[in-house]
């Protein structure tokens, strides 16, 4: 690319940057960035509510226990046993349940619930009667779990709906947009090469989709992380790859950009309508894992999911189209998936600019 | 040729709709007007001489650039369209400013230059302020100095003086022969005959898509055979003139003026009659004024396409 070429593309990207980051028609872009941080904060506050609330039951025991101390409690145990283990609940519940044994004849049966803390994890002891029914431990978080937790919000909202649907909305007006606001000519009129003003205006978009979806994806990992102990969060990041799985997800969020963006690039000069492009690329994205090997090489997703860090079980009994779905059972090497990637989003610009030189100026058929 | 703008055999058809259709045209520096009713092709001939849209047959040359080579056709071009839209958010001078950086020039050489370019088009007073909020006439003045502002040779205005005031008007016409006299290619499009007339070095009369005319006024009115001249004469005996304009053979028809010091007359021969009439006012009839009576625009535009399709 020539020095003139590099101040032209640099001016297309200033005017548009302004239009994409402050246009009212985007708005619905930031709400859909925002969506899955909301969630891990409304995650977070009630997982730091539960967290303070284990904690004062524990303050509020008879001595301090252990998570060891909670899992020795068994059924069949009597009251008094579980009281000589673990000391007076601080937490006792109790009720009635008036249980039928004909007509107008009824027995009391006596229920009782105790509530133990170790500061962290609950213990919660169903008693009937006399004699233990039920011992339940409830961790009150698991870096494991939360971490596939996230890595599903991610697949399966992030990328597939919200990184999606964003670029549509960014990508797609980046000519079409103009093409309805009447005000294309006034790109059309300068002494700019139509793949010179193409370039510009591609990268401009995944300049703002980038900065919008990648501030998401951090704000989205401190929130995940907020409600842990320092010591918990350093053993994540630092010790089980958390540092390089926000690192991998940081760098999915901006290959999806490119991907998705190429696609609705070129989809938003070919379809005066974006709803049937949209649907057309969500529907192949959605139908890849049940497609031939060499077709799924003609999909972002494939590339995408190959390339996420953390893979979510499937769990037993999970109906098999489902399964599919989340199983990735056919990846492809990083190295591999982010030249496929970049090898399609070439090959989108390469439509998209033999599309902008013979793009005409005629509102009136719009 | 690469000091003419060049149509050879251009087409342009919008699906089935004609936009324009065989046009061949040569056009040189000086002022050219393009005129006919809507729907004629005078905005399809612009937009096909500044590459927004491509001639469905044909070939187009600015100076010797192809209209789809836009890195160096809006080096030289500069072309006021009739799109009333411009890009959301604006102030006239960030228009004009970045349309200029898009051509590559340094910011602060294209800050000098938008000023000036606004300066041209007296619109200071409101270049800060969003294009949204301007009137018909600034939005228009703001389109020119777009067109203006990087000095092109060949002006292409669409409809240039719509919704200015007299003022104005007298203002851009005196900047469009500014240019022209200096050598450049002005090419407008009007419906405003009279102003046409006063402006053209040339003109390009165009009807249904087809280029019916073209050249400068007087030589496209003489070659219009079937029309006879007329020629308007102010003189302080008009019915003895006429009788004595009668004696020639070429003199079809003359009417006296309401006010009985006028003659309006119509003749098969303008050279010859010019010849009597110098004559003529040598054996005594006081000759006060001679003009003549439709060689402008709209009489040429009436003859060659009929009254029903004149734009007045």
């Amino acid at each position: 690319m020539n020095r003139l070429w590099w101040t032209q593309v640099k001016a297309v990207i200033r005017l548009e940057l302004k239009k994409t980051f402050f246009a009212k028609r985007g708005l619905w872009i930031y709400a859909v960035a925002a969506l899955p941080v909301l969630l891990f904060i409304a995650y977070a506050v009630v997982t730091s509510n539960q967290q303070h609330r284990s904690a004062r039951i524990a303050r509020e025991g008879e001595k301090p226990l252990s998570y060891q101390d909670l899992l020795a409690v068994k059924p069949g145990m009597t009251k008094d046993q579980v009281v000589a283990t673990l000391g007076r609940p601080p937490l006792d519940i109790h009720w009635t349940e008036r249980r039928p044994t004909g007509p107008g004849a009824f027995d009391e049966i006596q229920h009782e619930r105790f509530q133990y803390s170790d500061g962290q994890n609950d213990l919660f002891v169903e008693f009937v009667g006399d004699k233990v029914e039920g011992a339940n431990v409830q961790d009150a978080y698991n870096l494991g779990e939360d971490a596939i937790v996230f890595a599903g919000v991610f697949q399966f909202f992030f990328l597939r709906l919200a990184i999606f649907f964003g670029c549509l909305g960014v990508f797609m007006n980046l000519f079409r947009g103009e093409v309805l606001d009447r005000s294309l000519h006034f790109y059309f009129l300068s002494p700019v090469r139509r793949e010179v003003l193409m370039a510009g205006k591609f990268l401009a978009g995944l300049l703002a989709t980038c900065t919008i979806f990648v501030t998401s994806e951090i704000l989205q990992t401190l929130a995940f992380l907020w409600h842990f102990s320092p010591r918990a969060r350093d053993l994540y990041l630092y010790h089980h790859h958390g540092l390089e799985h926000a690192a991998a997800y940081v760098g999915v969020t901006i290959l999806a950009c490119i991907g998705y963006g190429a696609f609705f690039l070129v989809a938003g000069m070919l379809f005066r309508n974006p709803i049937i492009p949209a649907a057309v690329i969500l529907i192949w994205e959605g139908i890849n894992p049940f497609l031939p090997a060499l077709l799924k090489q003609f999909s972002v997703i494939y590339y995408l999911k190959s390339l996420c860090p953390v893979e979510i079980p499937v769990s037993p009994g999970t109906p098999g189209l489902f399964a599919l779905l989340i199983s990735n059972a056919d990846p492809v090497s990083s190295p591999l998936a982010i030249i496929g990637i970049l090898v399609v989003a070439f090959v989108a610009l390469a439509v998209s600019s033999f599309q902008v030189k013979r793009m005409e100026i005629n509102y009136t058929t719009e | 040729m690469n000091d003419r703008i060049i149509f050879e055999d251009v087409s342009k058809f919008y699906g089935e709709i004609l936009g324009v259709n065989r046009v061949n045209l040569s056009i040189p520096p000086g002022i050219t007007s393009l005129v006919g009713p809507n729907g004629s092709g005078k905005t399809t001939l612009m937009n096909l001489m500044t590459g927004l849209v491509k001639p469905s047959r044909g070939r187009i040359q600015v100076l010797g650039i192809n209209t789809d080579d836009p890195e160096n056709l809006f080096k030289i071009v500069g072309y006021s369209t009739q799109f009333d839209a411009f890009p959301r958010g604006l102030t006239g001078f960030q228009f004009i400013y970045s349309y200029l950086c898009l051509s590559g020039i340094s910011a602060q050489e294209a800050e000098r230059t938008a000023w000036e370019a606004i300066q041209r088009v007296n619109l200071v007073d409101a270049a800060s302020r969003k294009i949204g909020a301007y009137s018909k006439g600034m939005r228009q003045r703001i389109r020119l100095a777009q067109a203006l502002a990087h000095n092109p040779k060949v002006l292409v205005l669409d409809e240039p003086l719509n919704g200015l005031d007299p003022l104005a008007r007298a203002e851009m016409i005196a900047l469009f022969r500014a240019s022209a006299a200096a050598g450049s290619y002005v090419i407008i499009s009007s419906h405003i005959l009279h102003e046409v007339d006063v402006i053209s070095d040339q003109v390009i009369l165009l009807s249904n898509g087809y280029v019916v005319a073209e050249g400068q006024i007087q030589t496209v009115r003489n070659e219009i055979q079937e029309h006879p001249t007329q020629i308007l004469i102010r003189c302080d005996r008009p019915r003895e003139l006429a009788a004595k304009l009668f004696e020639s053979e070429y003199m079809i028809e003359a009417s006296i003026h309401k006010d009985g010091r006028g003659l309006l007359l119509k003749t098969k021969d303008a050279d010859r009659f010019y010849l009597t009439l110098n004559h003529l006012a040598l054996n005594g009839i006081q000759i006060e004024s001679i003009a003549p009576a439709d060689d402008d625009v709209l009489s040429v535009y009436e003859y060659l396409i009929g009254n029903e399709e004149v734009v007045r």
